[in-house]
C-alpha cells in the first residue's frame, strides 16, 4: 500500500455489506442490520498472495464474495487495475469476471453433478467465447494436465473423483480464463491433511509458473503462514491487522491476532508443552450489534477508554493493527 | 489429556494395572453397493485408567468405526462385527446384550461426537436432556438430578445455569453446545470417555477452551480419554499415547513423543510432512503423500500404503507387515512414559 507507483491488481476500500434482517413475532419484529463486513480496505498485487484469516462469522467469506459481485455490496470501493466495478451489471461485469475467478472450500457442492470433467472446465471458455470447437478441447486437456488430473478422465462425472481430484477440478476451472487473480474462499478445508498438501503445493507451483494472484481465505493459520506472503486477520467484519506474513506470525501487535495464534495447536509435543495461551473472555459476539469503537474492546485484556467509542483504523504502513494500544500511530 | 511433560503425568503413566478397556483383533465390515467394505481390519490396543489415547488417521481410516462397533453403535445391517472382543473392566462390550451395554454406555462410557446436535435431541430442553441420564443411570430423583444439571453445567463453563436449562440446544452457540454435550457425557462420571472429532467443528480460540476443559475435568475425574481426530496439533497438545490408522488398520503406535520425533511408518511421516507449522519457518514445499487412501471395498493385498509410499519393496506387495516393535528412546524422550513404540512397515525408516 506504501507504494502508490505500482498500482494494486485489486484495491478494496472502506469495503460494507450489511443484511438487514427482522427477528421476533410478526406482531412484535425486531429490526437490525447484520454488519458482515465493515469497512474493509486492502490491496493485493500482481502475483502475490494475501492471505485472510479469522473465525466463523468474522466476514471473510462475505468480503471475497462482494468483491465479485455474489453479495452486493453496501457501500466501498472495488477497482480491478484502477477500474471501479462495484455495483456493476452482470453484463458489464463480464470482462472482470474473465480476470478474476472463485474456488470455493466444498468441491462437492460447486460442481455441477450433470456435467462432465472436461464441460465443467470448459465452461468459462464457453462463457467467455474464448475457443471452440477442438481448440476447446485441446485446452482442457492441457488445462487438466495443468492441474495434475488425469486426461483420461475428461469424460467423467464430478462423483467419481475424491475431494482432491475434485478441488483440482474447481482450481482447471478457474485457470481456464487466464485470470489475474482468483479468490480461494477456504480451498482446503474440507481436505484431508495428506491430500491439503498436495493442493496447497499445487497452487503455489502454479503461482510461480502463471504468475496469477490469489485472496487466500482460511481459518487455518498454519497453511495461511505458509501460502501467503501478507495477511489480513478479521474480526467481526473488521481487519484487525494486515502485516507481511513474517511480521504477523513472529510479532503480532493486535491483541486478537495474539490471543488466535495462541490458541492454533501446534503439531509438536514439546513446544506444545511450553506454549502458554492467552484466554479471551466470552465468545465472537452477534455481528448484529454496532460498535462505534473497537469491535473486540468487550473481550481485550489491554483495552483503554478511548477503545469503545473511537474507532481505530488501520493505516498504510506495511505493518498495520486496528489497535488505539499497541498501533496508537493509527491515527 | 495432561501435557505429557507436566507433574500429573504419571496418572497416565501408571500403566503397569490392567488397562481399563482392551480391545482384540477388531474386524468390522459393512455391505454396501461397491461391494463388502472392510473397514476395520484387526485392530487391537489398550486404554489406561485416566490416560488420553489418541487414534489419529484421515477420513475412512476406520478410526470412528472402532469405537462406534465397540459401543455397539454401527447400524447392523449393513454393519457387522465380524471378529474381536472389545474388554471393558472384564467383560465383552461386543458380546453382551442391548440391556447390558445399555447400563454401560452413558454410565461407565460416554462419547462425544463432532457435531453435538447429532447428540442432542432438539426438541427438548437441556434440563430433560441432562437429568434423563442421571436419573436413569444413578437413580436420582428429579430435585437431585436438577442440582446436577446445574452443577455439570456450571462446570463446563456455562454462565447462569439455572436459566439455561429451560433452553433449547439451538439457544445455544456451536461451542456452546458442544459444553452441553461434554456435560451431559460427564454427568455420570464415566470411566472413559471416547471423544469423536470433538472440536473439528469449531474456531480455534473456542476449539483450545474445549480442550483445556477436556483436560481439566480429566485431571479432576480421573476419567480416561480416547480422542479421535485427523488433527496432529490437538494431538500434540493432549495424548499421551497415540495410533496412526490408515487403511482399517493400525499402522504406528506410541507415546506422543515418540511418534512425533521418532516416526516409524512412511505414512506417519507424511502426515507430519504434510503439516504447514507456522511456529517455525517450514520449508518452501509440504511433503504431501502421491496419490489416495485406497478403495476399501477392493480386497487389500499386502501393505495397504505401498502405492503411496517412498520405501515400497518388492515385500510390501505380497505381505501385510505386522506391528513389531521400533527402536530405541530414552524415557527422559518420552516424559517417564514406558517406551513401547510398534509400527507395520517393512522398511527401517529414519526421520
Amino acid at each position: 500500500m506504501s507504494e502508490e507507483d505500482s498500482s494494486p491488481l485489486l484495491r478494496v476500500r472502506d469495503l460494507k455489506v450489511h443484511f438487514p434482517f427482522s427477528r421476533g413475532s410478526i406482531f412484535n419484529p425486531k429490526h437490525g442490520v447484520v454488519r458482515a463486513v465493515d469497512g474493509v480496505s486492502f490491496d493485493i498485487r500482481r502475483g502475490e498472495t494475501l492471505g485472510l484469516v479469522g473465525e466463523s462469522g468474522c466476514g471473510k467469506s462475505t468480503t471475497a464474495r462482494a468483491i465479485v459481485n455474489l453479495v452486493t455490496p453496501t457501500s466501498g470501493q472495488v477497482e480491478v487495475d484502477g477500474e471501479p466495478i462495484a455495483g456493476l451489471s452482470d453484463q458489464a461485469m463480464l470482462p472482470y469476471r474473465r480476470r478474476v475467478q472463485m474456488v470455493f472450500q466444498d468441491p462437492f457442492a460447486s460442481l455441477n453433478p450433470r456435467m462432465t470433467v472436461g464441460r465443467i472446465i470448459g465452461e468459462p471458455l464457453v462463457v467467455h467465447k474464448l475457443a471452440k470447437g477442438r481448440d476447446r478441447k485441446l485446452e482442457v486437456l492441457r488445462l487438466m494436465e495443468l492441474v495434475g488430473l488425469n486426461p483420461r478422465f475428461l469424460n467423467r462425472y464430478p462423483h467419481e473423483f475424491s475431494g482432491g481430484q475434485r478441488q483440482r477440478i474447481g482450481i482447471a476451472r478457474a485457470l481456464a480464463v487466464q485470470p489475474d487473480l482468483i479468490l480461494c474462499d477456504e480451498p482446503v478445508s474440507a481436505l484431508d491433511v495428506s491430500i491439503q498438501a498436495q493442493i496447497i503445493n499445487l497452487m503455489m507451483d502454479l503461482q510461480q509458473r502463471l504468475g496469477v494472484a490469489y485472496l487466500f481465505i482460511a481459518h487455518d493459520l498454519a497453511v495461511v503462514r505458509h501460502i501467503a506472503s501478507r495477511v489480513g486477520v478479521m474480526y467481526l467484519g473488521r481487519i484487525a491487522e494486515l502485516a507481511s506474513a513474517e511480521e504477523l506470525y513472529a510479532a503480532p501487535k493486535h491483541p486478537y491476532t495474539e490471543a488466535l495464534l495462541s490458541a492454533v495447536p501446534v503439531p509438536d509435543p514439546v513446544v506444545a508443552a511450553q506454549r502458554r495461551r492467552i484466554v479471551l473472555q466470552g465468545e465472537v459476539p452477534s455481528p448484529d450489534q454496532y460498535y462505534p469503537g473497537c469491535a473486540f474492546a468487550d473481550r481485550c485484556p489491554i483495552r483503554i477508554d478511548r477503545c469503545t467509542d473511537d474507532r481505530p483504523q488501520l493505516t498504510d504502513k506495511s505493518h498495520s493493527a486496528a489497535c488505539w494500544v499497541r498501533d496508537p500511530i493509527s491515527e | 489429556m495432561t501435557a505429557p511433560s507436566t507433574a500429573s503425568a504419571p496418572s497416565a503413566a501408571s500403566g503397569d494395572g490392567p488397562p481399563l478397556l482392551s480391545v482384540e483383533d477388531l474386524h468390522v465390515s459393512f455391505r454396501t453397493d461397491d461391494g463388502l467394505v472392510r473397514a476395520v481390519r484387526g485392530v487391537s490396543f489398550d486404554v489406561r485408567p485416566g490416560e488420553t489415547m489418541a487414534i489419529v488417521g484421515e477420513s475412512g481410516s476406520g478410526k470412528s468405526v472402532t469405537n462406534l462397533a465397540m459401543m455397539g453403535l454401527i447400524p447392523r445391517p449393513p454393519g457387522q462385527i465380524d471378529a474381536g472382543t472389545a474388554t471393558f473392566r472384564g467383560d465383552d462390550l461386543l458380546s453382551m446384550s442391548n440391556r447390558r451395554l445399555q447400563s454401560i454406555r452413558g454410565r461407565h462410557v460416554s462419547m462425544i461426537f463432532q457435531d453435538p446436535m447429532t447428540a442432542l435431541n432438539p426438541l427438548m430442553t437441556i434440563e430433560q436432556q441432562l437429568t434423563e441420564i442421571t436419573r436413569l443411570h444413578l437413580g436420582l430423583t428429579r430435585q437431585e438430578a436438577r442440582r446436577r444439571a446445574v452443577e455439570m453445567l456450571g462446570l463446563v463453563g456455562i454462565t447462569s445455569p439455572e436459566q439455561r436449562l429451560q433452553d433449547y440446544p439451538h439457544q445455544f452457540s456451536g461451542g456452546m453446545r458442544q459444553r452441553v454435550m461434554i456435560a451431559m457425557a460427564l454427568s455420570c462420571e464415566p470411566e472413559l470417555l471416547i471423544a469423536d472429532e470433538p472440536t473439528t467443528a469449531l474456531d480455534v480460540t473456542i476449539q483450545a477452551q474445549i480442550m483445556e476443559l477436556l483436560a481439566d475435568l480429566q485431571e479432576r475425574k480421573g476419567t480416561a480419554i480416547v480422542l479421535i481426530t485427523h488433527d496432529l496439533g490437538v494431538v500434540a497438545g493432549v495424548a499421551d499415547r497415540v495410533l496412526v490408522m490408515y487403511a482399517g488398520r493400525i499402522v504406528e503406535k506410541a507415546d506422543v513423543r515418540t511418534l512425533f520425533a521418532h516416526p516409524k511408518h512412511p505414512y506417519t511421516l507424511g502426515l507430519l510432512g504434510s503439516l504447514p507449522r507456522f511456529d517455525t519457518q517450514g520449508e518452501a514445499t509440504l511433503t504431501a503423500i502421491p496419490g489416495g487412501p485406497p478403495d476399501m471395498s477392493e480386497p487389500i493385498v499386502g501393505c495397504s500404503f505401498r502405492p503411496r509410499c517412498d520405501y515400497a519393496m518388492d515385500v510390501c506387495a505380497g505381505d501385510d507387515p505386522a506391528l513389531t516393535p521400533r527402536g530405541d528412546v530414552p524415557r527422559d524422550q518420552t516424559g517417564g512414559l514406558p517406551v513401547v513404540h510398534l509400527a507395520a512397515c517393512h522398511a527401517e525408516v529414519s526421520s
